[in-house]
């Protein structure tokens, strides 16, 4: 016994970089998702949605007389919502009321572990590879993890003993299951194109920028957006949380912090949404026209090391950017269109997306075959 | 009956929609028998709005009754105006002595007035189909629209604008100008909204086929104005019963074939159109002159006579302190408001005060169909259909 | 005159175009999305050019910037204090039996010179409804709708009770309004 925990005590300076760039790497993430993106979209959403429709947006938030352009209102929505009476209803379902926001949380956040934010690099001798959890089975993590994330809605549903939430809860998983099986397989023509599940791969392999999905998958990408779209439970699917029918849906029961975590699970699964869709779809990490050996070339001037890591971070700015204007053109759309039915949701998850992916696959095996 | 079937024991689901819930805008109460998201019946309740407006009217004077007929269809308050106001001038028998700028004046109003209100009804039933952005636009027009009627009555609601025998007050100096400014960019967001919403799929398959009915059926409930007009019978009291200057104008009204909401919708955007160019031929046309009555009995002097002429003076303070005396008699005027037939039905037994002051409010009838259209529909299909009957609980509660 | 009944376009045949969900979500963000780069820019040159009318957008920022009214505008009732001193106010009680939801209360008495004036002048602000017929009805142009609109509402009803002193209003400050009356409201060519 104690010689193993003395022989893995040995081996640590050996693991030493691993665990360093391990902890790393999920720090930066956690602190991407909680700390920037999970506060700093609301504040998005509202200037955003002003702007579009000439309004200025909330502003009056101030310290001192700075406001920040509205940033504060992030200070005091957090103060708010943590010191607000948690609300539970009679005759709720106490410990599933309370687990709900928990679950739908947690997933979001889980999901971006395979997204790769960065290629691979040789950092002083020691290989960096830019993502937290480089799965050989990839996406599939996040379609698993994304369908846990339901359970929570569903919960909230079902334990908030309130008939609009019921339904609320009833529509989510009616609209997740039609949906994850279409997703699952407007995805599938990806990695026949790429023949790989790792999200590393197809992110390497995008390095032409004619390879991009985008280029190679047009209708798997469409396809995609709109069931990522309807997974994400915002407008034109935000049927189960329809405020003008089911008053907020599955949460209407919900306040202070709980209200919160549904409110902050949303926008990180945007933040994932556009994650995958960037990481699939648009390069990931990549600059169109601008190969890797390019790249460090250009940086040649700082040395090897140096310039490793100036190319690191180009590239992880490069993806949080183009995840920023996903994000941008994802609101856009919440803000544009009207809602359907719940029955027009099926009918076009089932009848249209389902048949579409399956002809995108066919035609995809089809060219594949061809061009081989 | 199989066995399966038998254990499976389910019953409806009876749901509180209302008063205070988001789609329920005008404090209605829907009480829902569902099953799943299909209404199986659905019972609608009125009077969360009820302030006794018609009690109210007898205690007050002829001329004390114009700012509670604000609040009958708060949208598009100054037709109640007019409505009451043709409605006392004919029980007085004085309608032929109105001076020709007032009763233009008053068409303009009017327009105006519908075309807040139709911005009003179709940007909320957008809203509550989730897209906030084209309610925004509408409400922008029609916030433009009434700085109009604030520049010539000074309130955007409350107008209390019009009086027996004229109006309170002339158009501002300028006011043409500010039309056709304010002209232009409703213009500009009706396309807008028209180009976000009129083919788009998701609104068409949400509008579409819903909340329709037969001809019969309307006609038999007492639907008016675009609510009948969207099922395809040619009717609008502009047309049939012109008052004021409309049979002077050149306007269309628009007609549909089905009456679902997306009819209605049509109906109501073309009416904004229409609305624009009754106000623009108004504008074009109006004549000079007075705007009262020359008829010392009826009107308000102005201050500068009840100073100096004493017959002024005496018809001031005795029309203000007992009220105009409008001869023993009934009657009833109908006005096409922007919700359908508007109507008062007054009573006098002569005197100051009115005996009896009946609305006729046009969603009121309109309302009562609801639970028959939306029987067999969906649990969302309430949201268009409720906004476009457009229900305004001060008028159909009084 | 002319018009007639017109049946509205239901486009019941949509091209398969348009059935697409595709192209009408194009335009329709691209309407909003020019709107947001409109607002976004002239917002930003308002903010660095310093000037509130470079943006083109609806909303104000309130408290810092105030609407223009109209002249027409109806706000808080007051009751207008002569230059020499004393109120135009004589109690007859015309705006007491004007007013449809009786808010006015008014007790008359004399001044030692002989002249009338109320003794106690009560408006319920609480119960006004800001018609604006007790200014039409007041034979001295004592009573007028000011363009105030502030500070109305309190937490307390008693407090609206608004009495003389908080309704006298400086002539001089009153020129617009008593102006309008005169001109355009009453103006002696209205009939």
């Amino acid at each position: 016994m104690g010689n193993v925990i003395m022989a893995d005590l040995a081996r640590i300076p050996e693991l030493l970089p691993s665990i360093i760039e391990m902890v790393a790497k999920v720090v930066f993430i956690f602190t991407m998702n909680m700390g920037v993106f999970a506060p700093l979209l609301g504040w998005v959403e509202r200037k955003q949605s002003a702007l579009m429709q000439d309004r200025i947006g909330a502003n009056r938030a101030d310290i001192l007389g700075i406001t920040a352009f509205g940033l504060l209102h992030t200070l005091t929505d957090a103060i708010k919502l943590l010191t607000k009476e948690d609300f539970i209803p009679r005759g709720a379902d106490k410990p599933l009321h309370y687990l709900a926001p928990f679950i739908a949380v947690v997933p979001a956040l889980i999901a971006f572990a395979v997204i790769p934010f960065g290629g691979q690099y040789v950092l002083w001798g020691h290989k960096t590879n830019l993502v937290i959890a480089d799965l050989d089975v990839g996406i599939l993590f996040v379609f698993a993890v994304a369908s846990i994330s339901t359970y929570g809605s569903v919960i909230a549903g079902w334990a908030s003993n309130n008939n609009w939430s019921l339904l609320g809860g009833i529509r989510v998983g009616a609209q997740m299951l039609s949906y994850e099986v279409a997703m699952g397989l407007t995805l599938v023509g990806v990695f026949m194109v790429y023949g790989s599940l790792r999200m590393t791969d197809i992110g390497v392999a995008q390095e032409n920028f004619f390879h991009w999905g985008i280029f190679l998958q047009p209708l798997g990408f469409i396809l995609f957006i709109t069931c990522a779209l309807a997974e994400n439970k915002r407008t034109p699917f935000d049927i189960p949380e329809a405020e003008a029918e089911l008053v907020a849906g599955y949460f209407t029961e919900y306040s202070g912090l709980k209200f919160a975590m549904f409110w902050m699970a949303e926008f990180l699964e945007m933040v994932t949404i556009s994650g995958v869709l960037v990481a699939l779809f648009f390069g990931g990490w990549q600059i169109p026209f601008v190969t890797h050996e390019g790249l460090v070339k250009f940086f040649g001037f700082l040395g090897s090391n140096f310039a490793q890591v100036a190319v690191m971070v180009v590239h992880v700015t490069v993806f949080w950017v183009k995840v920023l204007g996903w994000i941008f053109l994802l609101m856009l759309i919440r803000w544009t269109l009207p809602r359907f039915r719940y029955d027009q949701v099926m009918e076009l998850g089932w009848k249209i997306i389902l048949p579409l992916a399956l002809v995108n696959i066919f035609i995809t095996g089809a060219v594949m075959l061809m061009v081989m | 009956m199989s066995e399966y079937q038998m254990d499976l024991h389910t019953e409806p689901m009876i749901l509180n929609m209302g008063p205070s819930h988001p789609a329920t805008h005008g404090t209605v109460r829907f009480l829902l028998k569902l099953d799943g998201e299909k209404i199986l019946n659905c019972d609608t309740e009125i009077g969360y709005l009820h302030r006794a407006f018609e009690k109210h009217c007898e205690a007050g004077t002829w001329t004390q009754v114009f700012p509670y007929t604000d609040r009958l269809n708060y949208n598009s308050a100054v037709q109640n105006n007019v409505a009451y106001a043709l409605a006392v001038e004919k029980l007085l028998g004085v309608e032929e002595k109105i001076p020709a700028r007032a009763t233009y004046i008053r068409t303009i109003v009017c327009e105006l007035a519908r075309m807040a209100d139709h911005f009003t009804n179709l940007g909320a039933a957008t809203l509550e189909l989730g897209a906030l952005t084209a309610f925004l636009y509408f409400v922008e027009a029609r916030e433009l629209t009434w700085d109009l009627l604030e520049s010539i009555y000074g309130a955007r609601l409350t107008s209390n604008y019009v009086r027996v025998g004229g109006l309170s007050s002339d158009l501002p100096e300028g006011f043409a100008e500010h039309v056709r400014k304010v002209f232009i960019k409703n213009r500009e967001f009706w396309r807008e909204f028209d180009k976000l919403l009129t083919k788009n799929r998701i609104f068409l398959d949400r509008m579409r086929d819903v909340g329709g009915i037969s001809q019969e059926d309307a006609i038999a409930w007492g639907f008016t104005g675009p609510c009948l007009r969207s099922v395809g019978v040619e009717f609008d009291v502009r047309k049939t019963d012109p008052y004021l200057i409309y049979d002077q104008l050149d306007f269309d009204v628009p007609v549909g074939t089905t009456g679902d909401n997306f009819d209605k919708y049509l109906v109501r955007m073309e009416e904004i159109d229409q609305s624009m160019k009754i106000v623009e031929q108004c504008l074009g046309k109006l004549p000079k002159g007075p705007i009262n009555i020359n008829d010392a009995a009826v009107r308000n002097p102005s201050k500068a006579d009840v100073k100096t002429n004493i017959q002024s003076m005496i018809h001031h303070f005795k029309n203000t302190i007992e009220g105009i005396n409008v001869p023993a008699g009934e009657i009833y005027v109908p006005t096409e408001g922007s919700n359908g037939e508007m109507g008062f039905y007054l009573v006098s037994v002569g005197g100051g005060k009115p005996w009896k002051c009946r609305v006729r409010p046009p969603c009121f009838a309109i309302t009562q169909a609801m639970g028959d259209i939306v029987k067999g529909a969906f649990i969302a299909d309430i949201i268009p259909t409720f906004d476009m009957i457009n229900l305004i609980g001060g008028e159909c509660d009084r | 005159m002319s018009g007639t009944y017109r049946k509205v376009d239901r486009n019941v045949t949509l091209t398969l175009w348009e059935r697409l969900y595709l192209p009408e979500v194009i335009r329709g963000v691209t309407i909003t999305t020019r709107h947001f780069f409109v607002n976004f820019l002239s917002v930003t040159k308002a903010y660095f050019g310093g000037k509130p009318s470079d943006r083109k957008i609806m909303t104000i920022y309130y408290p810092d910037e105030k609407p223009v009214l109209p002249e027409a505008y109806r706000g808080k009732p007051v009751l207008v204090l002569g230059s020499d001193g004393r109120g135009k106010c004589v109690a007859c009680g015309l705006c007491e039996v004007a007013c449809p939801p009786k808010c006015i209360s008014i007790v008359g008495g004399m001044r030692e010179d002989g002249t009338r004036r109320p003794v106690t002048y009560k408006l319920n602000g609480a119960v006004c409804i800001f018609c604006g017929l007790c200014e039409e009805a007041c034979p001295e142009e004592a009573i007028v709708m000011s363009d105030r609109y502030e500070g109305l509402s309190e937490y307390d009803r008693k407090l609206m009770v608004y009495d003389k002193e908080a309704l006298l209003v400086p002539e001089e400050k009153l020129g617009k309004r008593l102006d309008y009356i005169r001109r355009r409201m009453f103006g002696k060519w209205n009939y």
